[in-house]
Formats: structure tokens, sequence, C-alpha cells
């Protein structure tokens, strides 16, 4: 098992190949048959955005607007205070996916690389967390908030939610994948285990970081019911909340709703098309090959 | 180099000696020195563990012993509510319907993903600029969203899809009306709003099998599905349990998209086991009856949970 | 796109930092202000959809007036009875609040409101006021009654005629009638939806002579009377796809989009709906007709938010004189007009700045129903208060489901009555 001397590599486009263009078209064509399909519902609501409110429930149905209209979008705009929502849920959202990538690295690296009776229990442990559904803990939840002294706090929203099972298993499963040699050679040439985690074995796995970070602001994102609980402070309220209070009890202004769930969708595709980048285009073989 | 499929990290000996049992094949150092640094790695996870899991479940736990109303006092009722719970058959209809849930589920989105991400990372599909985009723009939804769309496009009476099938001569399906149909709606959003997560775990697992490996099969003259099967699936095998395990945790928990497009609905039959619990326990003020519901679930989702990583290392060993 | 590991181990060291620092300050900066001596602000917790000025715009005279200023907070509908409940356990009520309805878990800090209530120039409507022990707790904002729309295009194309003037109402059975021929007339598909809520099928069975679901002397749901049974039975029979839709009680499809297609005769809901068909309805033109009677002339009057003063240390005088300013009689008129709502105060005349001329026929229509009602029409929202009152919160969600049962064809009505008393019931406890 030689590390390998073949430089992080572009996947040699084998030119020239028997059945390459069949083999194209083939491929090509189902997934852009799939994404017809998952696209679909999306053009749906998307062109329903523009359309008057009046028009929404016209029979017989439409796709596309008859009058295309941005009424929907200008009056979301001006329902709530839409820039301080959006600062609010972006100090959130950032905070809290830096301490999830924090945490969920380390714990994950943890477990794949250290055999101790304790931290199989604490990966049991941890995955305890996603056995219990969020309405049942929400009441006791509230109750330690309190008594801690986060209440009206946009940090009672961010701490609460840097636990993840998912992004501690994320890492624990890639970090399973490198090698045991890397670590071996690093403790030979005298590196302490944190700074091999830090300086080695961390940059191995951006690909996961960046995953977990778009995973971890999208949550962070379209939280409602914890923010709406915690915070009393108009001036602290996040998007979704803003959102939700278009949804009237007895009616919902259709039209409204659909600019302001647009609106509050964009800054995650924004985030989406920054990372998905790197995240796609990484060669990651983990530094050693055979 | 992949050196372990399983779920469980084995440690292999650089020398090719078989591994002992006990994990230790470097030089044996100071015991404090792996104990400390992965005490310091899990430190974050672990306090928060403690202080946001630990302490509001052991305070769920002392309500489910009580028969608290959200307000007022707490009196001990001992094992009561479990004896209501074993015997209530809401409950019990409930769970059912979770499980086919979760069982048409799972497998509909490990294949959609799974697949979706082949497409993606493979070299012979082109255009992958756009459809990686469309592929994710689903889950970025919330699921009020989600279940207004479609909750209109599959609507029994003026929805998309019985408007196109009424157009080409059909007769229209009561989505809403009929239990099961309104079931696979709700099925067929969840796999839409769920691919995209699973796809991108995926990617990163796929993109980690060494290229190699495929060169070293393309040379014995295997075709795609050989290779598939054979060198593919095995390396994202880690990758691939915890997908399940992940998406069966979360479908178990199922609350506001199947809200969103039924309320549980028609009447009660497709209510699922979140919601049940949180119409008993929230909506009619049994704090403690409700909480015991959530407890014999995690104890249910533990079960699953243990099941599925024996089955994951059987296959493995 | 090599980052040197040092430089990243130390960016990640200072982004650590700031992170945790930057928290802090949140948490720092916005504790609640605990100073009882501070009464230049109060605040003001309410729930709207609409763009309602009205609050706003009384506030800043009351800040002119007093120099109080008042803090409205607007929170969604969704989870603000959750917020209230768990802001009581964290003892960080508002000063003031329109709330959706009282909480046993607070109502003991409710101040008394009395004053306001029984101050002559106002001309409360006494009659729904949330009162006990003869201590007034909450003030309703505005009054909510169910009522009838119908297609007006769809009547016109089909030339039959309606009434509009509640004391000259029609029955049902003529209704249901007129509704049939203009159906079969313009091919339209269902006759009526009718909104799928307990509160709304109150004038239902109200105007066929039962007197629904009511409290009896021992403070629990007494078994309801015959007429109560048959109309519930009369109802659960027209749902059958050809007057009204199945999906609507049965599968709750929502009856407000199938209304708005053009596609349906008439729909019954409530007052709520003119401001947002003043705005959404715009392919076809729709108008308020009277609620059919059968021979009871009855709806379903409920109140819109109850308007609370809290007993928050230091700022329970300056809450006070919020609300009494509030109801004061000619702030409450620029209140109810800036935001449509159905006044609680006797005798106003009041013009809404509604633009369409449907909207405003509406609103006059609905003040002349309150009016003649029967006073069974009120009798809903007054046992939900009672029970409150008595420390038992009932979520009469149940009857949905019941209702829903007995519609998809799964049990007769005397089962769905039965049950739907003995869930009540069990919630009382």
């Amino acid at each position: 098992m030689a590390v390998a001397s073949k430089p992080p590599a572009l996947r040699r486009r084998k030119v020239g190949k028997k059945g390459d263009v069949p083999r194209s078209i083939g491929t090509s064509s189902i997934m852009w048959l799939l994404a017809v399909v998952y696209g679909l519902p999306l053009i749906w609501f998307l062109l329903s955005s523009f359309k008057p409110a009046g028009d929404l429930f016209s029979y017989p149905l439409t796709v596309f607007p008859k009058h295309w209209t941005v009424s929907g979008y200008t009056q979301a705009w001006t329902k709530f205070d839409v820039a301080q929502y959006f600062v609010n849920t972006l100090i959130v959202a950032v905070s809290a996916t830096l301490l999830t990538i924090v945490a969920s690295a380390a714990a994950g690296y943890a477990l794949a690389k250290y055999n101790s009776w304790w931290l199989k229990i604490f990966a049991g442990c941890i995955l305890l967390t996603t056995m219990l559904p969020g309405e049942t803990i929400l009441a006791p939840l509230f109750v330690v908030i309190r008594n801690i002294g986060l209440y009206n706090s946009l940090a009672g929203v961010v701490v609460p939610a840097v636990i993840t099972a998912t992004g501690t298993f994320m890492f624990r499963q890639f970090f399973v994948t490198v090698p045991n040699d890397l670590l071996e050679a690093a403790r030979i040439d005298g590196s302490s285990e944190l700074s091999t985690f830090i300086r080695i074995m961390l940059p191995l796995a951006r690909p996961i970081v960046l995953t977990l970070a778009i995973f971890s602001f999208q949550w962070r994102w379209n939280d409602f019911l914890w923010p709406l609980i915690i915070l009393n402070d108009p001036n602290q309220f996040t998007l979704q909340i803003g959102v939700a209070s278009i949804v009237g009890a007895q009616n919902v202004n259709w039209s409204v709703l659909l600019g302001a769930s647009v609106l509050s969708m964009l800054p995650l595709i924004a985030i989406y098309l920054v990372f998905q980048k790197y995240v796609m285009s990484a060669d990651i073989n983990a530094g050693l090959k055979d | 180099m992949v050196d372990s499929v399983q779920a469980e990290p084995r440690s292999v000996s650089a020398a090719g000696e078989p591994a002992p049992t006990r994990s230790r094949w470097w030089p044996k150092r100071k015991l404090n020195s792996y104990t400390v640094a992965p005490l310091l790695m899990i430190s974050i996870n672990l306090v928060l563990f403690l202080l946001f899991f630990i302490w509001p479940a052991v305070i769920g736990l002392n309500y489910s012993f009580t028969s608290y109303t959200g307000v007022g006092p707490a009196p001990y009722v001992g094992l009561d509510n479990y004896e209501r719970l074993v015997s209530d058959s809401a409950f019990y209809a409930a769970l059912w319907r979770t499980l086919i849930y979760t069982g048409a589920v799972v497998p509909l989105t490990f294949v959609a993903s799974l697949g979706t991400a082949y497409l993606l990372v493979s070299q012979h599909s082109k255009g992958k600029t756009v459809t990686r985009v469309v592929f994710f723009m689903p889950w970025l939804i919330s699921p009020i969203i989600a279940g207004v769309i479609w909750r209109w496009l599959f609507g029994e009476n003026f929805g998309l899809v019985n408007f196109v099938i009424t157009e080409l001569g059909g007769k229209a399906l009561p989505w809403q009306s009929n239990a099961n149909l309104s079931l696979i709606v709700v099925v067929i959003a969840a796999t839409w709003m769920g691919t995209a997560f699973n796809m991108l775990l995926f990617v990163a697992a796929l993109k980690n099998v060494p290229t190699s490996y495929y060169e070293a099969a393309d040379l014995d003259g295997a075709n795609a599905w050989q290779k598939f099967r054979r060198i593919t699936l095995p390396a994202i095998a880690p990758t691939s349990f915890i997908v399940v395990l992940l998406s069966t945790l979360h479908t178990m928990k199922e609350y506001g998209l199947i809200f969103a497009i039924n309320a549980g609905g028609p009447g009660t039959e497709n209510n699922l086991i979140v919601q049940y619990i949180y119409t008993t326990g929230f909506r009619k003020a049994q704090i403690g009856y409700a909480s015991a519901a959530s407890f014999v679930l995690l104890l249910i989702l533990v079960i699953i949970a243990v099941v599925q990583l024996l089955a994951s290392r059987r296959k493995g060993s | 796109m090599a980052i040197s590991a040092t430089v990243r181990r130390g960016r990640l060291r200072w982004l650590s930092v700031g992170v945790i620092a930057a928290l802090t300050l949140g948490a720092c900066s916005s504790g609640d202000s605990d100073d009882s001596a501070d009464v230049k602000n109060i605040t003001f917790w309410y729930s709207t959809s609409a763009q309602d000025q009205g609050y706003i715009d009384l506030a800043k005279d009351f800040q002119a007036k007093t120099g109080i200023s008042v803090e409205i907070v607007n929170l969604p509908n969704d989870g603000y009875q959750d917020k209230l409940k768990q802001a009581a356990q964290a003892n960080a009520l508002p000063d003031t609040a329109s709330v959706p309805s009282l909480d046993t878990l607070w109502v003991n800090q409710l101040q008394d409101l009395s004053s306001i209530a029984n101050n002559a120039t106002n001309n409360i409507n006494k009659d729904l006021i949330t009162a006990q022990d003869s201590k007034v707790l909450a003030i309703p904002s505005d009054v909510t009654a169910a009522g009838l729309y119908i297609n007006k295009s769809l009547f016109d194309k089909a030339k039959v005629a309606y009434p509009t003037d509640p004391s000259q109402t029609w029955t049902w059975d003529e209704f249901l009638a007129a509704a049939d021929k203009v159906r079969t007339a313009t091919k339209a598909k269902y006759d009526l939806v009718y909104d799928r809520s307990p509160a709304r099928i109150r004038p239902w069975i109200y105007s066929h002579g039962g007197k629904g679901f009511q409290l009896g002397a021992d403070g629990k749901f007494a078994t309801p009377d015959a007429a109560t049974v048959q109309a519930i039975d009369s109802f659960a029979k027209l749902n059958n796809d050809v007057i009204m839709p199945k999906s609507v009680w049965g599968a709750g499809a929502d009856p407000n989009a199938l209304f708005k297609s053009g596609q349906v005769v008439a729909y019954f809901s409530g007052v709520w709906q003119v401001a947002d068909f003043a705005e959404g309805i715009t392919n076809f033109e729709w108008a308020s007709a009277p609620t059919p009677a059968q021979p009871v002339h009855a709806t379903d009057i409920n109140l819109g938010g109850k308007v609370v003063a809290f007993s928050n240390k230091g700022k329970v005088d300056a809450a006070k004189q919020w609300v009494d300013f509030i109801f004061e009689r000619t702030n409450y008129t620029k209140l109810a007009q800036a935001n449509g709502y159905l006044p609680i105060e006797k005798g106003l005349t009041l013009t809404y700045p509604f633009k369409k001329q449907a909207a405003l026929d509406a609103f006059a229509l609905y003040t002349k129903e309150i009016e003649s009602a029967d006073p069974i029409s009120a009798s809903g929202q007054a046992n939900q208060t009672k029970l409150l009152l008595a420390g038992k919160s009932v979520d009469d969600a149940l009857v949905k489901d019941e209702m829903g049962k007995l519609v998809n064809g799964q049990q007769d009505t005397q089962k769905t009555v039965d049950n739907i008393i003995a869930g009540l019931n069990q919630q009382i406890g």
C-alpha cells in the first residue's frame, strides 16, 4: 500500500472509447427526465408567484400567468421588515453553521479514529438525539433555555441547534475511509492528536465540511417554531416568522405568501450555488491510493 | 485506499498481521494521549448533548409518570400513562400507518438519491450544471410550502394532476378522500423533498471511490452494471448505511409535511405517530400521556436502529 | 485551492472566538429590562395577516397624548398561543395584547378592565365581554359573524334572484333550490362549499332549530336535542359531490380556493373573507347574502382578538391607560375603520375604506345580521369562555374529525354525535 504518486487527478477523459456517445445520450436523457420530474412542481410554484391573486384559483387551470405581476413580491417586501429579519436569520444561520461544523467534525473524527468503549456509547447517545421528535421536546427544552438565561436572544436560537447526529456521522463515515496509515505516519512524525486532526485530517474533509455547511444553513434558515417561541423582540425575528405572519387565522393571501416564500429561498439557493461547485468538483480520493 | 467497508472501523496492521481484538497496532504510548484527545474533540457535542437533550429528556420522562396538564401541579400516576397507551387503538393505528409510510419512503428515497448522485457524478451525462441545481431545489423549500404545492397539484377538485387526467379522458381520482391515495401523494412529496439531502451524501461517497478500482475493472472487461454492483455499492456501504438509518429515523418522525398536505386526513386515517402525540398531548393538554407516547416512540426507534446496525454488521463482515 | 494549514488553524480559532463573542453580546443586549421605574414604553402583541395600520396609528396618537410609546409586535397566528404559554412560564408576558383566546396558564395575571367595559360612553356590547366574578378580563377588539357569499355573476347569468335584506331572508330549502337552478343553468360544479370548522357548523344547526352542543348545569356538555341530530344528518347528506363536494368536510380540501375558482355557486364562511375577496376575486362578481333561516335566523357570532392587559410589575397603569385609549369612542371608530372591524361598541357610524362596493355592502349586511340574529348565536363562544374560566381548555377540533367520518360514510349520525359529546367531555375531565 504505497503512498500514491498520482496527483489528485482530473478524471482522465477516455476519448474515443467505444460506446461513449450512446452512453452519453442514454445517461443524459435519464438525468434530464428526472430533472423535469423534479422541476415541474417548482416551475409551477415559481410561475404562480407571478400571477395576480385573482388568477391563482381560476378554472381551467393555467400553468403560465395570463397577466404577469410582481405585486406578490412587492407586497411581501413591505409586509414585514424583510431587511432586518434577513440579517437576523443570517446571523443565526452562519454562527450555527460554524459551530456545527467544528463540533461535528471533531466528534466525527473522534468516533472514527479512536476505539474506546465510552466513545461507542457516546456514538449511540448522539444517535439517540434523533429519536425524540422536536415537538415533544419543545416544552422541556424551553424550560432548560429559560433556566440557563438564553431566553429572548439569538444565542438561544443558535446553541441548542448545534448538535446534530447527521453531521457527526457524516464526518465519522468519511474519516472511517481515511486510512489509518496517514494517522500513524503523523504520529511517528511526532504530531499531537489535535494538531493532526486540524492540520491534516480536516482539510481532507473539505467536501464534507461544505456539504454540512449547506445542510446546516438550510436547517437554520427554515427554522420556525423555535425562534418564534424564544424571541420576543421583533427586531430579532427571523425570516420564517415574517413569512408565517402572512398566513392569517382564517384565510391566506396566497400571492403574498408565494412571493415571500420565493424571496426567503433566494439566499439558500445562492449559498448552494457557491458551495456546490467545491463539493461536486472536488476529487477526494482521501490522499492515499493503492 | 478504502480499507474498511463496514459500519465500524476495524484496525488493519500495516504489516498485514491479523488485527488484535484491542485496537492498538501503533507503539504503545501513554494512555492519556488517546483519552484526552478524543475527549476534547467530543467535548462540545458532549456538553450540548447533556444540556439540550438529556436534561429536557429527563424532564419529559418525569412528565410521563404524571398526569400533568401543562399548568398547575403534576400528580404522580406511575405507569398509568403507559398502560393506557398499550390499550389505545388510535396509537397502534398511527404507529402502523407510520411504519407503512416509512416502508414506502425510505427505499424510494434511497433509489432516487443514489440514482441522481450516480448520474451527477458520471462522466457520461451532459448538462450537469443545471440539473444539479434542479435536483437540489425541492430540499430548500420549507415543508409548509411544499405541502401547499403538492396539495394544489393533487387537489381533488381543481388540482393540476386531475385536470390533466380529465383532459386526457380519464376519471378524476379522489386524491384527498381516499386515505391510501392521499398517503401516496405524501410519499411522492417526501421523496421529492428528501432526495437532494441524501444525494449530496452519496455524491461525496461516490467521489471517494478510487478510480483505480474502476480502471482495473475496465481492464477485466466489466460492464457498467457489474462495476456498479461489485465496486460502487460495497465502496459506499458506510454511507448507504447512514443514509438508510437517518432516513428511517427522520421519516418515522414525519409531521410537518404530511400535516401541510392532508392534515392527517381524510378524517384521522393518515395520522402519523408524531401527529398523534401532538394532538393527544399538546392540544388536549395531556402532557403526561404525550410524553409517555414519545418515549415509547423513542424505544421503537432505538430498536429499529439496533436492528439496522446488526444487519449491516453482518453484511459487512 | 490549498489554504495553508497554519493560516487555516489560526482563522478557525479567531472565527470561534468571534462567534462566541457575538453570541454573548447578543445574549446580553436583548435581556428583558426589569426596570420598574421605566414607564416610557409598553408592549402590545397581536396577530394579523392584513396590512393593519389601525393599532400603529393609535399608538402614535397615544404617544402624542401621554408620552408612553407602545411597541406593536405582530406575531404569526400559527404558534401565537404556544408563544404566550411559554412567555408566561418565562415571566416574559407582554404588557398588553390582543389574543385569540385566553389561556388558563396566565388568566390569573390579567387586569380587571371593568371600568372600561362599564363606561357608558363607550357603549360596549356587554353580552360579548369575558367576565368572571364581576371582573372583566378581556374586551374583544371586534366581532365576527358567519355568513353566506354567492357568486353574483353566476346568479345574474342564470337570472335567479336572491334576497338582500336579512329581515326578508330565505330558507335553506329555498336557497338550495335557487343554487341548484343556478348550477344547472350555468354548468357550475357545485351548489355550495362550506367552511370546515366546528364554529361554522353552528349556524346550520341553530337555523334548523337545534340548540347545538351546549353546556349542561353540571358544567359538562349535554346530549344534544333531536333537532341538532337531525340537522347534522341533513348536512352530511348534502355532501354528495353534487350539492357540496365530499372533499371539503371529508378530506380537508380548501373551500376558499374552490369558491375563488368561480366554479361554485355559493360559499358559507364569515365576515373575515370580505377584505380578501375585495382584492383577491377578480374573475367574477361576488356578494354577501343573508344567512338562510329554517325557521330560526341565527348565525355564529364570535370574537376577534381579545384585548387584555397583564399585571406586569411597574407597567400596570400604563397598560390600562393604553387599553382605555383603544376603546375610547373616537379612537375605536378610527381603529375599526382602518382595520375593517365589525364594532364591539354599539351605535357607531363607520365609513370603511373599502374601494369595492361589494365589500361595503357586505359589511352593512353583516352589521344588520348581527343585530337581528337569534341570541343563541353567541352561545358557542360563550361556552368556550365559560370552560376556560373554569380552568378547562377544550379543543373542539374533534368535531371536524367526527363529521369527516360521517361524511365519508364510516359511521352514522347518532354515533358521530355521541363521539363528539364523549370526546369533548373527556377533555373537561
